[in-house]
């Protein structure tokens, strides 16, 4: 079967899905006790970004097998291609929240704070980058430019479809096409990575950053692509995608959990060396508030996939792969968890305590704010939704990943699920690993 | 295999790895005890027809890589918390983040130099060591099935070689 056809009842599982995430919505919004809704704000921001890094990371892999003469994966490339158009929907998502920082919707941002940012040397600082007009022309311009190339990709892959020949004229074009957007990904994805994730702690940089959590979204995708594909094969489909693709993909998984933990630590322990208060802030917090997070997300995301995907055969079982697969994807969902919450609670904090009072209007009122809002921090270890990912957060997440799949199982069933005509075909249908 | 007993073998030789699978397939079929098959390079799918079994080098390489990670860690332990506590920026003396990059680099270096060492030693290799071979085309050109002469009997090897096409058929003691 070429022609994968979305079945009622996924489709009804999956409307479910959306159908529990927006109630879940609903339930945190109404359920949120602070003026700015940041348990909603996080919950939403947390999930659009980590998908849409999911969906961008796909298209950045099928740019970079195009780039390299791979071939391996050119019999399952539908997947990927469908996971990219996901950047359409990602897109409209995160432009609801640069819209907020805009109209002052919500709170998750320091850096938004104009009033505070005049008193605040270091976000001054930084205002020429973290500021509304950068976070919504970055957002709207660059996931744009990454939405047009995945169209584009994908257009000249349905078009190889329908008239590619011998003279390979499609695929001349996506190589162009490809070439041209690795260099724009490698630096709008940081650019944006800092925007959406690393401006939450305004304060704090770090230049390891976003490669840090660009591969944590990489993991992530090929988490998902493993799944779906065994998924598919399930149902019958993709008789062509066999034992050795998905050994292969689990050595992606295998290889990039790895280098994300060299990144975590690399991060981790030149800025524990180093050891100037203003960059060990981060991990203090993360390390004094969340130690189960903290430490459960390397023990899922490192020794999980490291042990298991060890051996040859447990990334060829599709049991043992796709068990990795499912931790990997909920351990990097709480990756970025450890994000985004944390500097979301604090700022949500500073602006609480300070409240725009009298005490916000000098510097040592600041310092006051500042201590009231840590005060407040450290005699209640535990805030629902912040310190831990709560029902109402799984059930987000639920349904982002309904909706998610949703949109990927529509594309998917609008074209062949094995291209034609590629000139890597053959390769692909013949790979043999051992 | 480094082997003192003298072994007579008739061996065929071909041009092409496709022959060489075709052929290793027909002695399998015709319950012929292959005595080895030498290649000029990796030829994929030889090794599940052959019926050769995976490699146990990577579980000695784990157990090499283990063994450097526990040399490593527990010798740093050792080295900063008893033998020679210093205070380097200020930090305990059992500093775990630090040796971390140590333990990785002599995890490895114990995996790569113990696992190469294994290597060369069963299979027979190493500086000094003159190795008898069947003929020097097969590191070159030619893919090369031998049979030993006390299980397969020569007119039967002679037949097979004929009938799957092998350019050359040779006889050597080793």
């Amino acid at each position: 079967m070429n022609q994968y056809t979305f079945a009622a009842i996924h489709r009804n599982v999956l409307l479910g899905a959306i159908g529990l995430g927006i109630v879940c919505m609903i339930l945190t919004w109404f359920g949120d006790t602070d003026a700015y809704h940041t348990r909603f704000w996080t919950n939403f921001l947390h999930n659009s970004v980590y998908f849409t890094m999911i969906s961008v990371m796909a298209l950045f892999f099928i740019a970079t097998c195009i780039t390299a003469y791979a071939g391996w994966h050119t019999t399952f490339k539908r997947v990927w291609e469908a996971y990219s158009m996901f950047l359409f929907v990602g897109l409209a998502l995160l432009l609801i929240v640069a819209f907020g920082v805009y109209f002052h919707w919500h709170h998750l941002y320091h850096w938004a704070d104009e009033a505070g940012v005049q008193e605040d040397a270091i976000l001054k600082g930084k205002s020429s980058f973290l500021n509304k007009n950068w976070y919504l022309f970055g957002t709207l311009i660059f996931v744009g430019t990454w939405a047009f190339f995945a169209t584009k990709l994908r257009s000249l892959s349905l078009e190889e479809d329908k008239s590619g020949n011998n003279s390979f004229a499609q695929h001349k074009k996506m190589r162009v096409y490809a070439a041209v957007f690795l260099p724009i990904i490698g630096f709008t994805s940081a650019a944006m990575l800092w925007q959406w994730v690393m401006s939450v702690d305004a304060h704090w940089y770090s230049t390891l950053f976003a490669w840090y959590s660009t591969a944590s979204a990489f993991v992530s995708m090929i988490a998902l692509t493993i799944l779906l594909i065994i998924f598919l094969k399930s149902n019958g489909y993709y008789g062509e995608v066999n034992a050795n693709h998905i050994h292969d993909l689990g050595k992606f998984l295998f290889a990039i959990s790895v280098f994300w933990t060299y990144l975590w630590f690399s991060q981790f322990m030149l800025i524990w060396y180093a050891n100037i208060g203003e960059e060990t802030i981060y991990f203090r917090e993360r390390y004094d508030n969340y130690p189960v997070l903290f430490f459960g997300n390397l023990i899922i995301n490192f020794l999980v996939p490291f042990f298991i995907l060890m051996r040859n055969d447990t990334k060829r079982k599709f049991g043992s792969v796709s068990f990795v697969a499912i931790i990997c994807l909920l351990g990097h969902w709480i990756d970025y968890f450890l994000m985004i919450k944390p500097g979301a609670l604090i700022n949500l904090q500073h602006a609480v305590g300070a409240g725009h009072s009298d005490a916000h209007g000098t510097e040592a009122g600041h310092e006051v704010a500042a201590g009231a809002g840590h005060a407040a921090e450290h005699t209640s270890q535990f805030v629902a939704g912040f310190s831990m990912p709560g029902l109402l957060e799984i059930g987000t997440f639920i349904g982002f990943l309904g909706l998610f799949l949703y949109v990927a199982l529509t594309i998917l069933s609008k074209s062949a699920l094995v291209p034609k005509n590629d000139p890597y075909l053959e390769e692909s249908i013949h790979h043999h690993v051992i | 295999m480094a082997n003192n007993n003298h072994t007579e073998v008739i061996f065929g030789l071909y041009d092409d790895e496709e022959d060489l699978l075709r052929a290793v397939k027909a002695a399998k079929r015709d319950h012929l005890d292959i005595y080895d098959v030498f290649t000029p390079f990796p030829v994929h799918g030889l090794d599940p027809i052959l019926g050769l079994e995976e490699s146990r080098l990577h579980q000695a390489g784990f157990i090499y890589g283990a063994l450097g990670t526990l040399t490593a860690f527990l010798g740093m332990t050792w080295i900063f918390t008893k033998d020679w506590p210093s205070i380097f920026g200020g930090k305990p003396y059992w500093s775990v983040p630090a040796f971390i990059p140590i333990t990785f680099e002599m995890t490895v270096l114990f995996a790569a130099i113990g696992m190469t060492v294994t290597f060369y030693i069963i299979n027979g290799l190493g500086p000094g060591v003159v190795n008898t071979y069947l003929d020097d085309r097969i590191t070159d050109d030619k893919f090369c099935i031998a049979f030993d002469k006390s299980s397969v009997s020569v007119e039967d090897a002679q037949s097979f070689f004929k009938a799957t096409g092998a350019s050359e058929v040779n006889s050597k003691t080793i």
